[in-house]
């Protein structure tokens, strides 16, 4: 046997158990829910009425609408957020940034219920704000819990540190000199960070901001434990709908809606990704 | 030093950049940590009635109720078992492929590596209802091989992708040395590529490892109350618990190996090792 085919048979066998575990447990049932999706429960003929009925009942209509304008918020607030933190831990050299450029690190290994219900014990209506309101005679109620507020800032407090992450290390990538380059031909502050910083980190943006809609789209936690019983996010209808109701089709459908929402973003995630591969070859 | 408290002595004493550097990470430290202080807090308060902002009375008292609680033990117990199973499996899985996707060049090298998006691209909860009802047919809902497979899923991209990009790092020109002074393929690799690879894959392992101890939805779905690991139990003690300290409690022992593991591999935790896993170059 020729060397090449013999590294070829390692390369394969050391990649194909792995890729048959991901088909059996992922592409397989994925490709089943799909299926299933267009069957009617009863005689499992073809029929698109579970993916109408999330479009019409009125009930789902709204779930749907308030999960895309929590996962909306949630994104465009973090990053944000993330990006002013991270021109600040990447530009600041000062104790201070370098506290910050650790202490942020913690969340991401965070339990998710933990920091969800430590997050409750502030909140809650007989939660410390509301007793440290009191010490000052108000009787504090911030109406956060079983309401999107509260949903949005725990995602918050989960992607924040997330995105500011991804985001630091795209900027951690541009060279002093770019921006000192910039600097001796005379560009400003701003100007310097329109034309130079913000084109060459917009990638990692892009990546981010990808990450955290996709995985708020059907996160499940969070408003499990804090979310109200109407609307609901996507993924505790999700749930109701297999647990509670048992509509294994509908469950099904809901999921490919989901997802299809969900690659709207994978679609910029892949493109953006394989843009970058053209020029760095 | 409490001349130091009012904020305009403050402001002048350190200057206006400093000043609002202070304030800042103030206002990171009150939302990131805020929380998981008054948790702990709250976990060694005996008597923890409304108007009080600080316990009126500490101890271990709701310590101890949580070690006498027969499930809760179990819970632990069954939690650790799963976690150290699915980390011992997806590395041995997962490494190799990581290593055949970095190293080798061959056809469909793109789609297996992006065969490992799929388990982030769907939404999990789709995932899980779809599996569960393969489960069913094959017998696994309930037992320690269904809750493993679905921790699996949970973290595989991140145990294939960041090994993928921490080896590819690894110049070929360190490797090649070491073949050059006399070294087997299989020597190379233990001796040279995974020592230099090994902060990308401990992280991914630490992301297994926590991604496990962690994972509650797929776990209450599958593990039909016959497996109960700690994350499924918290939503039972955070939904229906009489008094706010057993959460409190219970989320600190459930935070505890996060804290560990952080510790033991805090030279390998950085950002540039996390967000490996989020690019496909």
């Amino acid at each position: 046997m020729s060397k090449k085919a013999k590294q070829m048979l390692v390369a394969y066998g050391l990649v194909i158990p792995a890729f048959m575990v991901v088909m059996l447990t992922v592409a397989y049932p994925i490709l089943a829910a799909v299926i299933k999706s267009f069957q009617d429960p009863k005689t499992g003929e073809f029929t698109w009425a579970n993916y109408t009925y999330f479009f019409t009942d009125p009930v789902q209509l709204k779930n749907l609408l308030y999960t895309l304008y929590v996962v909306i918020m949630t994104v465009v607030i973090a990053i944000v957020v993330a990006y002013l933190l991270a021109l600040y831990l990447r530009f600041t050299k000062s104790k201070i940034a370098k506290t910050i450029g650790t202490l942020y690190l913690l969340p991401r290994f965070v339990p998710a219920m933990c920091a969800v219900y430590a997050m409750i014990t502030i909140i809650r209506d007989s939660g410390l704000i509301n007793r440290i309101g009191l010490l000052f005679g108000k009787d504090i109620h911030l109406g956060m819990m079983y309401h999107a507020s509260g949903i949005i800032t725990m995602n918050l407090w989960f992607n924040i540190p997330f995105a500011a992450l991804m985001i630091t290390a795209g900027l951690g990538a541009i060279p002093d000199s770019i921006i000192e380059g910039a600097r001796d031909v005379g560009a400003g502050k701003f100007k310097t960070f329109t034309s130079m910083i913000l084109p060459l980190s917009l990638k990692d943006v892009v990546v981010a901001s990808t990450f955290v809609f996709m995985s708020n789209v059907g996160s499940f936690t969070t408003p499990y434990l804090m979310g109200g019983t109407s609307p609901k996010m996507l993924g505790i209808a999700l749930f109701d709908q297999f647990n509670k109701y048992l509509a294994y089709n509908r469950s099904a459908a809901l999921s490919v809606i989901m997802f299809l929402i969900c690659s709207v973003s994978a679609f910029v995630y892949i493109y953006s990704n394989l843009k970058e591969k053209e020029w760095e070859k | 030093m409490f001349k130091m408290l009012n904020p305009r002595r403050f402001y002048h004493a350190v200057g206006r950049k400093k000043f609002w550097e202070f304030i800042l990470l103030a206002v990171f430290v009150l939302f990131f940590y805020g929380p998981m202080l008054n948790m702990v807090m709250l976990a060694f308060a005996n008597e923890y009635s409304v108007p009080h902002v600080f316990p009126e009375a500490w101890g271990f008292k709701w310590w101890k109720y949580i070690f006498q609680q027969k499930n809760l033990v179990r819970s632990m117990i069954q939690s650790f078992v799963v976690a150290l199973i699915t980390t011992g499996v997806s590395m041995v899985l997962c490494i190799p492929a990581g290593y055949s996707i970095a190293r080798f060049k061959y056809p469909g090298r793109k789609i297996f590596m992006l065969s490992f998006l799929l388990t982030n691209a769907f939404p999990k909860l789709g995932i899980f209802t779809s599996i569960a009802v393969l489960f069913y047919k094959y017998n696994l809902m309930g037992t320690y091989t269904g809750v493993v497979l679905i921790h699996m899923i949970h973290s595989m991209m991140f145990m294939v992708w960041l090994p993928a990009s921490a080896f590819r790092s690894v110049h070929r020109q360190q490797e090649e040395a070491a073949r050059d002074v006399g070294a087997g393929p299989v020597r190379t690799f233990f001796k040279v590529t995974l020592p230099m690879a090994m902060p990308g894959i401990s992280v991914a392992t630490l992301y297994t490892f926590l991604g496990s101890m962690e994972e509650a939805q797929g776990t209450m779905l599958v593990g039909t109350g016959k497996i109960q690991t700690m994350p499924v139990a918290m939503y039972g003690i955070v939904l229906d618990s009489s008094a706010v300290q057993i959460g409190a409690v219970f989320a600190i022992l459930l935070i505890i190996p996060s804290v560990l593991m952080i510790f033991a591999m805090r030279k390998y935790i950085g950002p540039e090792a996390i967000s490996g896993g989020f690019k496909m170059k």
